[in-house]
């Protein structure tokens, strides 16, 4: 009997789903494995009789809370993929804004239109029982923890920062070509994408569980780096971890 | 290198690529601000190479270092020539020159290196100061030419039903290098970690093989970021802060170094297939195991197996069954994490991958003729019950022989049946005790720790060797009880576990300062273990 | 005649990118209500980015879409180069120019094989698909895959491209992988072609729609354009890409999260339709030949 698995989003860009689409030929194979009941990106069928949900996106509004419980209640596994959902993402940038400011500069005197609140990540709201971290996502990261599902086991995701990837890989540290990484107080398990493509760690996996974040901000400050932007640079996806630590 | 992955048992991967590597080094032109190899003997090198090249300028002065490099020369380069005097000469020249290039200072001899570290492993603020900015990155260590720690993972495909196991580089300054399932980690904070890779190199490394594993690269230091890596300035600091410096005047003693090696490391797990499976509590179970190709395991009391669940990975488990049981092997397993759980949920018919047996185990042979005292806390049990069982088998060799055991609540009793057994028998003395009784649980017997019962047991601390094994924090208490009873340090013998990977002291995972539990134990002797900081 | 009620209610149109609902509600002929309802939870990117740093900005206005990521940096770039007066090199221009090919032909090939086939096909999803037209789906994985392939040497990933950077690329291909790529896209044009003759042998399962509509895309004289040029509008013609705002002109309405854009009517139309009917005689002779196909 193939397990059942359904995605959704909330406030997110869809990336993280077309991860998946993207698996193209290999998305056949992993059809043999699980049915898709429910995509709707993809597909028209629904079901609400699913074993393993994938959600993506982050919670931004009180009335998104009633979907992400039901869905809890359906699933007997819950999969949070991708940055928004695991980390609550670039969408907590805003949360260090006043937020009727915030409505106000999008939506001008409509504002009181459009709900929010503070974006949050899913395990906000929900338990969660497995992560697929990154933005996007990446998918053979996916593969291994849908297999790793399958297989009754706990993903193996890394707890040791971006570093230890760009040394395997054999990369010129950032810092060292005059730029300014967040790598060694990020989860690994990117294969340092970014810094392979000639850029920096931006963050995206969220921070490694212990991070000694006043010797990373030292690390910046001491590069170059004003204050004001090493906390910036905390605050593009670390907003909802360093506010909770 | 070569020393490090023949010793004991060598691994046969490694030399593989060794054989089939070549070697052409070149002595140094210019040296990184942070490279002191002048100090650790390494400037230049006269063996280990096939073809060495130093720059002259307009031409490379090339050293044969072994017979490959002279095929190698011979079949592929095209304008070599017999050097000229003055040539040689020139060699030796800018070997002598880079002698002098460091930036880097020792401020006293390296090669005190080893002695300074003994004299510094309690200084907690010491380590605690250089490695408050550590942030575990694991840079250092994964920059090291001479750090060879590994970790090995399982990586199924699609199917499910194939994959590979793959052997990747690991390091111990990265935070859960020394996590067990269960959540323990065994080097848990920043200084310990940090201090573990100095003791390593400078002397764990040098007792065993005779020389300061470091080359003086200086890579360490150029990648660290907050720039606490540099083992030069960490020495430098680490010296000025003895006051007597006298007691460092002479040198360590250079250890003695025998480097033995008894066949090749098998890396591949041999088939077993389990033929009873028997749930003992919530989350322990009793597998029984016979070998496919029908052989005996041929293992010791107090040895351990590395199980392999195919696609999840492998565990190591003490062996819970006497030699003395023939065809098949008992292992008891609690639930824990993905291998185990994985395990609990295979079946009679099902089957796992088996590599060993590894260990010391127990001395079964010099335990003859002495009066034995178990103590086994919780899980404990399983490994101590090797050898009690072989005791049994052979009773008549023994003398007197008493059980303790001890565990959280009565619905975790391991192996009831079969202790309860002992009850009937005159010539064991069985006691056991629960933490606490839960209220809709019936228990009549005694309710207390497992030290509770070391004052209801008449013994004789001259005569009797004690065999302990528990949960890492039960063996302070023991230990301190059964010293108030006069017992002798050589009559505690110890059964430790950590996190064990390879099972033959190469990936580094289960080191407790200089000794690898894998190898070295899992069954130890206090008074050989008592002065291992990182044992108990 | 009898006149027609007509009742639509879709919650969560499937098969799109984006999230909306559909509601129609005609009683005997007259149209009660007829709405296109954006639900989705509004992200405040424009607040986000306000008070960020100039070479930050591409990095998270990316993350408004995945699908066309590299149109958003790629847009967020120029807007960064024209404020701090940063010049890009010709190659680089080029470069970007690829990328967004790039993108076109992986959006363009998962609208088509993903979200449209099945439509026309009759089924819910490209999944029955692959049982049933094996070989078609086969191709359109493929394209999908090279589409995929060409942006990661681009741009890093198609999806938030790290090599785009201001001022250029972080990273750029060697010019042997940018001649392998060639050959491979130049070898794909009879699987684009099998796909044109797919879409041909089921387009009149289309529906009859046709509406004057406004058209509003980007123009150049020399080339059909997509990363620069003015901006034309077939109502009222051309105009200078910096008087964008008289084109935007954006609006809110209460039953929609995202703003709404009108010009010279109620609504006007952006995108490939709309590049097409401003541009169609600067399309290569084969795509001309192709829309021929068409009837176009």
């Amino acid at each position: 009997m193939k397990p059942k698995v359904a995605f959704f989003d909330f406030a997110g860009c869809e990336g993280d789903q077309l991860q998946v689409a993207n698996l193209e030929e290999e998305l056949l194979t992993l059809l043999g494995q699980v049915k898709v009941v429910s995509f709707r990106e993809v597909m028209k069928e629904h079901s609400d009789n699913y074993d393993i949900a994938f959600i993506e996106g982050s919670c931004t509004r009180l009335q998104d809370e009633d979907r992400l419980k039901q869905i809890r209640k359906n699933a007997k596994i819950v999969v949070a993929i991708g940055s928004c959902a695991t980390i609550g993402g670039i969408n907590c940038i805003r949360n260090y804004k006043d937020l009727d400011e915030v409505r106000k500069t999008v939506y001008g005197e409509n504002a009181k239109l459009f709900d929010t609140y503070a974006a949050r990540p899913i395990d906000a709201v929900i338990p969660v029982d497995a992560y697929v971290h990154g933005c996007p996502i990446d998918k053979d990261e996916f593969l291994q923890v849908v297999k790793s599902l399958l297989l009754g086991k706990k993903p193996d995701i890394p707890t040791y920062p971006v570093c230890v990837e760009c040394k395997k890989n054999e990369n010129v540290c950032a810092f060292e070509r005059g730029q300014f990484c967040v790598g060694p107080v990020t989860r690994a398990g990117c294969n340092s994408c970014c810094v392979n493509e000639g850029t920096v760690c931006w963050g995206c996996r969220g921070l490694v569980d212990n991070p000694n974040e006043n010797a990373q901000k030292e690390v910046l400050i001491k590069n170059g780096l004003t204050v004001d932007d090493a906390i910036g640079k905390f605050r593009l996806y670390f907003g909802w971890q360093e506010r909770k630590r | 290198m070569d020393e490090i992955f023949a010793e004991t048992k060598s691994d046969p991967y490694y030399f593989e690529k060794r054989k089939s590597s070549i070697i052409i080094g070149v002595n140094i032109q210019k040296m990184s601000k942070w490279c002191f190899a002048p100090f650790m003997g390494c400037a230049t090198i006269e063996y280990g190479y096939d073809l060495m090249l130093t720059d002259l300028g307009n031409r490379y002065a090339i050293n044969i270092g072994s017979e490959k490099g002279e095929e190698l020369l011979e079949k592929y380069a095209k304008n070599v020539t017999n050097a000229l005097a003055r040539d040689i000469q020139l060699v030796g020249q800018k070997k002598r020159e880079i002698m002098y290039m460091s930036q880097q200072k020792f401020d006293f001899p390296p090669e005190l290196i080893p002695e300074l570290l003994s004299k510094s492993y309690e200084k907690s603020a010491f380590w605690e100061n250089h490695s408050e900015k550590c942030l575990a990155c694991g840079s250092c260590v994964l920059v090291c030419p001479t750090c060879y720690c590994f970790d090995v993972k399982d990586n199924p495909d699609l199917s499910l039903a194939r994959g590979e196991r793959i052997r990747t580089w690991d390091g111990c300054l990265l935070e859960d290098f020394a996590k067990i399932a269960s959540g323990e980690n065994f080097r848990a904070t920043k200084p310990t970690r940090y201090r573990h890779r100095y003791f390593k190199k400078g002397k764990y490394l040098y007792d065993r093989f005779g020389f300061i594993s470091c080359v003086g690269c200086g890579r360490c230091s150029s990648n660290c970021l907050p720039d606490i890596a540099n083992p030069v300035s960490l020495f430098n600091d680490m010296y000025h802060q003895i006051r007597d410096k006298e007691m460092l005047a002479t040198a360590a003693t250079t250890p003695e170094v025998k480097i033995e090696t008894e066949g090749n490391i098998d890396y591949v797990p041999k088939l077993a297939t389990i033929v009873k499976k028997v749930p003992m509590t919530a989350n322990e179970t009793l597998f029984e195991l016979r070998l496919n190709d029908g052989s005996e395991l041929g293992h010791k009391p107090g040895q351990f197996v590395e199980i392999s669940v195919f696609g999840i990975g492998e565990a190591p488990i003490s062996l819970s069954s006497p030699p003395t049981k023939k065809g098949t092997f008992e292992l008891c397993v609690r639930k824990v994490g993905n291998v185990t759980s994985k395990l609990h949920t295979l079946n009679v018919g099902d089957e796992v991958g088996v590599r060993g047996p590894f260990g010391t185990g127990f001395d079964a042979d010099f335990l003859k003729g002495k009066d034995l005292l178990f103590i086994a806390g919780g899980l404990g049990i399983a490994p101590l019950r090797s050898l009690f069982n072989y005791v049994l088998d052979n009773r008549k060799d023994y003398g007197n022989v008493i059980l303790l055991y001890g565990c959280k609540e009565p619905r975790e009793l391991l192996f009831s049946s079969e202790l309860l057994a002992l009850k009937n028998r005159t010539d064991v003395e069985f006691k056991n005790t629960v933490n606490w009784c839960p209220e809709n649980e019936e228990w009549a017997g005694n309710i207390g720790v497992i030290t509770t019962l070391i004052p209801q047991v008449d013994f004789d601390p001259e005569k009797t060797w004690t065999i302990v094994c528990g949960p890492p924090v039960m063996y302070k208490f023991v230990i301190a009880d059964l010293k108030a009873k006069k017992v002798p340090d050589d009559h505690i013998i110890l059964s430790l576990e950590r996190r064990m990977k390879c099972g033959v002291g190469k990936c580094g995972h289960c080191q407790i300062n200089q000794i690898y539990v894998c190898k070295d134990g899992p069954v130890f002797n206090y008074s050989k273990i008592k002065g291992v900081p990182e044992a108990l | 005649m009898k006149k027609p009620n007509i009742n639509v209610e879709v919650h969560h149109v499937t098969r799109v990118e984006g999230h909306g609902n559909i509601y129609v509600n005609v009683k005997d002929g007259i149209i009660e209500k007829c709405e296109w309802n954006i639900s989705e939870a509004p992200r405040f990117f424009e607040a986000m980015v306000a008070g960020r740093n100039w070479n930050e900005l591409h990095h998270i206005t990316s993350r408004i879409c995945g699908i066309c990521s590299i149109g958003h940096t790629l847009a967020s770039l120029r807007a960064t180069e024209a404020a701090m007066g940063i010049k890009i090199s010709d190659q680089d221009l080029k470069l970007r120019k690829i990328a967004l090919h790039a993108e076109n032909l992986q959006s363009h090939i998962l609208h088509l094989g993903f979200l449209v086939l099945p439509d026309l096909m009759g089924v819910g999803s490209v999944i029955p698909l692959a049982s049933s037209n094996p070989e078609e789906v086969k191709t359109v994985l493929q394209l999908h895959r090279l589409a995929n392939e060409m942006s990661n040497l681009l741009c890093g990933r198609t999806t938030h491209p790290q090599r785009l950077i201001p001022g250029g690329f972080s990273k750029i291909p060697s010019l042997k992988e940018l001649k392998e790529l060639k050959k491979k896209l130049q070898d794909s044009v009879p699987k684009l072609q099998a796909v044109a003759e797919l879409f041909k042998s089921v387009a009149p399962k289309l529906p009859d729609f046709q509406r004057e509509t406004e058209f509003i895309a980007l123009t150049k004289p020399d080339e059909y354009a997509l990363y620069d040029g003015d901006i034309a509008s077939s109502d009222t013609g051309k105009a200078p890409a910096s008087e964008y705002l008289a084109f935007t002109n954006e609006y809110i309405v209460p039953i929609s999260t995202a703003k709404r854009a009108k010009h010279a009517r109620e609504s006007y139309m952006v995108g490939a339709l709309a590049r097409l009917n401003i541009n169609f005689d600067r399309l290569s002779p084969l795509a001309k030949k192709t829309a021929g196909m068409f009837g176009l």
